[in-house]
């Protein structure tokens, strides 16, 4: 309990001065459990309480993001959503996998590693855009489109990813039946959610966070992915009033989100099981590089322009929340390590180079003067504190 | 003119205009309730940007609508646009010394502007309404309610002539 304490007023202070650097603060809490945990001052262990918070954790980051989805926003925009993410899952798939295998991860660590590898960090995206003031950049839909993308894959992924050893006939007969009950129950119980909803009492806090845990809990007993459970469940609930849930979820996951990410350092052991530094840096530059080759095409492609490429690049280089995710649920010690590295290194990467990606784009693109492109934005000009 | 909203997902809501010179203006409105306010002039590639709080961007709103307003002075206008198109201004002054000591029956602010008093506020006390005997004091603030062109008047023959 009192490593629990320590680790997040640790936190507090690192996000005090995260924001005011304007940096984000996700490498930050998993360097400081890396330094308060196994791989360094061994200040701070994992106990039934952390592991407590930390499921919550990854539990509200699920429901949030099922949250965030809108189907028939997706629908709409299929296009627009396709055209980008199936370069961005190919190039950054496959490499992401092919590296991994290559550098001697087992077949199933591979898949892990790519699917984190791939996976670019929608917070950090967001955040950068709107700070470094460049949502007016067309590439900016673009950019907002590929993170769309890339959660729909992360929940397919989550779904057919188990660790059950039940027949997937079985599993998935059984995942319709509970969304089909949810959504009679969201469906006709409707108007007695939002009346719940309205009101100023603890009820609707009481609601969200029993909800939640209640669909995992269920998921896990009757053997049907948790993750993925959870996610339907945010976007089924986000059809009735996704800014009440929003509002009456986020404390929980602003909180336990933290401490997820800083146990999930506490935890990973940098320097026994055999993760060679040597992987650790490849998969890292590979990871930058792949977004970039990514980047470029799909700038390319939609925008007809390098300098768009580089612009979608600089702000999908951080892989961050969701890779972290996946190396929680399904990560071998070496593989959590690789993923903690690599986030750690491209979300660093990633916020400068969002800053800083009008000054990229005249390094990069010094010797092929493109047609003039608008809009787009200088960051150095609007970068905010 | 052309006119664009899109929301985005994790980000907020887009508005877009185009202009006829073909400049852009961007609105965002934020998911933490702020505002983001792009302009971009239309051979120019790099737009200036201007983030507003929610009280910020509605004061800003109340200036684009043409409605006058000054540091100590603020103004709504109201339009009506399925009565063809019906504005009214609200408008609140400071009295000065000019208008001090004299009553409402005397200044003949109606009948001279068309701008009628709604309300007076005089310390923590308001009048609502006040009656043609009302006599008023230098610093009182006061709601007028008007056309805009009524309220020029009244700005100019009443307050400070």
């Amino acid at each position: 309990m009192e490593g629990i304490v320590l680790a997040l007023f640790v936190c507090l202070i690192l996000a005090l001065i995260t924001k005011r650097l304007s940096l984000p603060s996700i490498p930050f809490y998993i360097i400081a459990g890396l330094l308060l945990g196994e791989s360094g001052l061994k200040l701070v262990g994992a106990d039934e309480v952390s592991l407590f918070l930390t499921h919550l954790g990854l539990l509200f980051l699920l429901f949030f993001m099922g949250l965030e989805i809108k189907p028939d926003r997706i629908w709409s925009n299929q296009s627009a959503i396709l055209s980008s993410g199936l370069i961005d899952l190919h190039i950054n798939g496959i490499i992401g996998f092919v590296a991994a295998y290559a550098l001697g991860f087992s077949l199933f660590d591979a898949v892990i590693v790519a699917a984190a590898f791939f996976i670019s960090s929608t917070a950090m995206a967001v955040t950068s855009l709107i700070e470094n003031r460049k949502l007016l950049m067309r590439e900016s839909e673009t950019i907002v489109w590929l993170m769309i993308f890339e959660d729909i894959v992360l929940i397919a992924f989550l779904a057919f990813i188990g660790t059950s050893t039940e027949h997937p006939l079985l599993i998935l007969v059984k995942i319709i039946a509970v969304l089909g009950i949810i959504l009679a129950i969201t469906h006709y119980g409707k108007k007695y959610i939002i009346s719940v909803l309205k009101r100023d009492d603890e009820l609707p806090v009481l609601l969200t966070f029993s909800a939640v845990l209640g669909i995992a809990a269920l998921a896990s007993t009757i053997g049907i992915p948790e993750s993925f459970m959870v996610i339907a469940f945010g976007t089924i609930l986000g059809t009735i009033d996704p800014i009440a849930f929003e509002l009456h979820s986020r404390p929980f996951k602003d909180v336990f989100l933290v401490v997820f990410f800083v146990f999930f350092g506490v935890t990973v052991d940098l320097f026994s099981g055999g993760i060679s530094p040597l992987a650790i840096i490849v998969i890292c530059l590979v990871a930058i590089l792949t977004k970039f080759a990514s980047g470029m095409i799909i700038g390319k492609r939609i925008h007809g322009s390098s300098i768009s490429g580089v612009e979608i690049w600089a702000n999908t280089i951080s892989r961050g929340e969701f890779s972290i995710a996946i190396a929680a649920l399904y990560g071998s010690a070496v593989v959590s390590g690789t993923i903690a590295s690599m986030v750690i290194v491209t979300s660093i990467v990633g916020a400068f180079a969002a800053k800083y990606s009008g000054r990229i784009q005249k390094i990069i693109l010094r010797n092929k003067p493109g047609p003039p492109v608008q809009p787009d934005i200088h960051s150095e000009t609007g970068s905010g504190g | 003119m052309a006119l664009r909203s899109i929301n985005l997902p994790g980000i907020g809501t887009k508005y877009e205009l185009e202009t006829e010179k073909k400049d852009t203006v961007a609105v965002f409105f934020l998911k933490n309730g702020n505002i983001q306010m792009y302009t971009l002039q239309h051979d120019c590639r790099t737009p200036s940007v201007a983030e507003l709080s929610a009280v910020e961007a509605r004061r800003l709103g109340t200036i684009l609508t043409g409605a006058i307003m000054e540091a100590d002075k603020e103004s709504v206008e109201i339009a009506f646009s399925a009565l063809s198109d019906l504005r009214i201004s609200v408008h609140t002054y400071i009295i000065g010394k000019k208008m001090g000591g004299h009553s409402l029956e005397d200044l003949q602010i109606r009948a001279k502007t068309g701008v009628t008093i709604i309300a007076v506020s005089r310390g923590d006390k308001n009048v609502i309404n006040p009656p043609p005997s009302f006599l008023f004091q230098e610093g009182d603030a006061v709601v007028a309610i008007g056309e805009t062109d009524q309220l020029k008047t009244f700005e100019r023959e009443i307050m400070v002539a």
